[in-house]
């Protein structure tokens, strides 16, 4: 009898599946859909997304998905094409109205001046991170709330109105993170790879040196001897790391300079105590002390 | 007169917006001016190529930059026309396909010289397994020295709404070779996809699979002896069906021509007017398969069985057979991830091979002096397991085994050799994700020479495997 379940076509349980990306865009999502939407999110939230291994039974959730939600410039590249490939699913293709890329509705930054891989392995649109300006997720919401409505439009007035709520509810959590960070301005940052810049460019944090040497590239001894120089004399705050690199070299370089290392989730689920969107946030700008 | 009052209103708040537009587009057109200008100044300065000059172009940039943008927010719904780049109206350089270049290059050393090792056979199974052997094909790490395995060009892209395309050619010192051409379905639904062209098939876990995607510099001794270091890599036609399930189900059925020299073949072979083994009918091999998969955790199962039948043409110089081939498969690979960077993989597969017809015994000048019936029933199989111990490292071991070996002559049994095993172990370094080297060592214990006596080739080899360019992301 289980087995009978496990074989019956999702389809038949009514709601559109919305496959995401990343659990963030999950829970924007979730927030706008509710319960009229099925949200299936591929990557785990504690796994470089970068490096999302592409197992098979993510082919079966693309292939079931009424619709695909990425983040884009190129965060899924290493793994997603192949799912889609794979899926035969035509509602999961690039140009159908039911695949949305958000980094087409939000600023990117740190676009590199010249591509080439002798420069590490770069983003050719800009840093993909996005997400991680909290008034982009505003922005975002308002993408995923046109989307919705537009391949569900019996549902588009609930859409608008979660989104009207949930907008009010990010719009007072902003106000109150700004005042948290608001004495925080000019702090200077080590990281260990660039992925919290639209985070420092919100709070006008700034980064002066990163652990891996050039993006993608493991961090060397030279590098790291040059980087503790730095720190002797720029004098950061601290090194602010991701969760899924080894915090090794960070804790090698915390011991010589004595600046501590502080752990950044950049996703639901990177840590234990991340559960949604707002202690993402709540975590990320009390970490800063 | 309210009414008035409120019309007259409306109308100069129109109004209103109307200059308030205009003032705008004139301010944009003042924009657009100045933009040129600058753009030409740019221009201008990049003409002379004073590397003073570009600091200063990097600023003019940002300069248009911040323009271009301030522009685009004050006006999202006009249009903003843009005569300056007709120059290249035609050109259609955005359309260039996604291409890649792989080398794959080799240091060898063996414990036996090149002309040895390319005269050894696995007896009963193949004539000739390792180094470049007597029918002119090589095997990858073919030579003891530095060898040229390959550089791989591979070329994608979409078509149309409909298909795509995707084409992969060896480039090797002696010529260049179509490894797969063919074009896919994109927009059939229900899960299915239609695929065209010369491919290799998705018979078993490897078989699809290229070179640089395995784990060790050799294709498995199952593959290698029973099809060749390519596999089953033919021309026809696939069709592949993703089952509506949570759980991953997915059935593929090709129609092949049915070409491989060493278990299929549809041509005749000798004489055209009187050929020692006539041809069949084509295309004249059938593969189908199912996979299957499931998620323990944060450890993925993935398994299959796979079918191919299909004539059988083996020139074997001295011999010719004619006849059918069967081939079976079972494949499980279990993987657990410690986290993105570290995994554990248990990969295995098992393949058993049925040959049944009429093997003809040749003269030297292709006459037929005598034929028996002859069956083969042969099988093998590879089991590996890879550490990632980080980004940088891996470390694996593999066993490859032929354990079954029923070659049986008019209905007597030949006892050849049935234990025939290899075992490799390797290490290799990533200095990023696109050049990758690695030290291996295997030891052959599956060779005979030609009087029946065995010969173990251990071999060393330091491969490193570069790539270039835009290579698509591959399949789990």
């Amino acid at each position: 009898m289980r087995l009978l379940l496990l074989l019956l076509p999702l389809s038949l349980f009514a709601n559109l599946n919305i496959a995401v990306s990343y659990p963030y865009i999950g829970a924007i999502v979730k927030s706008i859909g509710a319960d009229k939407i099925n949200t299936i999110v591929l990557a785990k939230g504690n796994w470089d997304p970068h490096f999302i291994i592409p197992r098979p039974s993510l082919i079966s959730k693309v292939r079931n998905a009424d619709g695909l939600v990425i983040n884009g410039a190129q965060l899924e590249i290493g793994w997603l094409p192949a799912l889609i490939k794979r899926a035969g699913n035509p509602k999961t293709n690039i140009n159908a109205k039911t695949f949305l890329n958000l980094s087409n509705y939000v600023n990117l930054i740190n676009k590199p001046q010249s591509v080439d891989r002798s420069g590490g392995d770069l983003h050719p649109n800009g840093n993909p991170h996005f997400h991680l300006d909290p008034n982009n997720i505003l922005i975002l919401s308002n993408v995923i709330k046109e989307y919705l409505s537009s391949i569900d439009m019996d549902n588009a007035e609930l859409y608008k109105k979660n989104y009207q709520t949930f907008a009010k509810m990010w719009k007072n959590k902003i106000k109150f993170w700004n005042e948290k960070m608001i004495d925080k301005k000019g702090f200077k940052v080590i990281q260990f790879h660039n992925n919290l810049a639209y985070f420092l460019k919100a709070y006008s944090l700034k980064n002066i040196g990163t652990i891996e040497p050039l993006p993608g590239i493991p961090p060397s001894s030279r590098h790291t001897m040059d980087l503790i120089k730095l720190i002797k004399t720029e004098k950061p705050f601290c090194i602010l790391h991701d969760v899924y690199h080894s915090t090794k070299t960070a804790k090698y370089i915390s011991s010589k300079t004595g600046i501590p290392v502080i752990l950044m989730p950049h996703d639901i689920k990177a840590l234990d105590s991340i559960d949604d969107l707002t202690s993402l946030f709540d975590y990320l700008t009390d970490a800063i002390k | 007169m309210k009414k008035l009052l409120s019309l007259s209103l409306v109308a100069s708040s129109l109004l209103l917006a109307d200059t308030d537009l205009e003032q705008l587009k004139k301010q944009m057109d003042k924009q657009q001016l100045i933009i040129q200008k600058l753009q030409e100044k740019i221009q201008n300065l990049e003409s002379e190529k004073l590397s003073s000059e570009q600091k200063r172009i990097q600023k003019l940039e940002a300069i248009i930059a911040k323009q271009e943008q301030r522009y685009e927010e004050k006006t999202p719904k006009q249009v903003v026309l843009n005569t300056a780049g007709s120059s290249s109206s035609f050109s259609q350089s955005a359309f260039v396909p996604n291409i890649s270049l792989i080398l794959d290059t080799s240091y060898v050393s063996r414990n036996k010289e090149d002309d040895i090792v390319s005269n050894l056979n696995v007896p009963g199974v193949v004539n000739g397994l390792l180094g470049t052997t007597a029918d002119g094909d090589s095997t990858f790490n073919a030579n003891n020295g530095f060898n040229f395995n390959y550089a791989e060009m591979a070329i994608s892209s979409s078509v149309d709404p409909f298909f795509r395309m995707d084409a992969i050619f060896h480039i090797r010192e002696d010529g260049v070779e179509i490894d797969e051409a063919y074009f896919t379905s994109t927009a059939l639904g229900y899960g299915l996809r239609a695929k065209a062209g010369k491919f290799r098939s998705n018979f078993g876990y490897l078989n699809e699979k290229h070179h640089h995607q395995l784990n060790f510099g050799d294709v498995p001794l199952v593959y290698e002896s029973f099809l060749g270091i390519h596999g089953i890599s033919e021309i026809g036609l696939q069709l592949q069906w993703t089952a509506p399930t949570s759980t991953y189900l997915m059935l593929g059925a090709e129609v092949l021509q049915g070409n491989n020299a060493r278990t299929f073949g549809n041509k005749s072979i000798g004489d055209a007017e009187n050929p020692v083994a006539k041809a069949s009918t084509a295309p004249a091999l059938l593969v189908a398969y199912a996979k299957s998969s499931v998620d323990i955790g944060d450890t993925t199962v993935f398994g299959g069985i796979s079918y191919a039948n299909g004539s059988a043409r083996v020139d074997n110089g001295s011999s010719v057979f004619s006849g059918d081939s069967s081939l079976y498969g079972a494949d499980l690979l279990v993987k657990h991830y410690f986290d993105s960077y570290s995994s554990l993989t248990w990969q295995s597969e098992l393949l058993m091979r049925d040959m049944d017809g009429k093997d003809y015994n040749l003269n030297d000048d292709g006459t037929v002096f005598g034929n028996q019936d002859l069956r083969k029933k042969q099988s093998g199989l590879y089991t590996q397991l890879i550490y990632g111990i980080n980004q940088s490292w891996k470390i694996g071991a593999k066993y490859d085994t032929i354990y079954q070996n029923d070659v049986i002559r008019d209905a007597v049994n030949q006892n050849l050799p049935s234990s025939l095993n290899k075992y490799s172990a390797m290490l290799e370094y990533q200095t990023s994700e696109f050049s990758r080297f690695r030290l291996q060592y295997n030891r052959n214990e599956t060779l005979y020479s030609g009087d029946g006596k065995k010969q173990n080739i251990n071999s060393i080899i330091l491969e490193a495997n570069i790539a270039v360019g835009a290579h698509g992301a591959h399949s789990f």
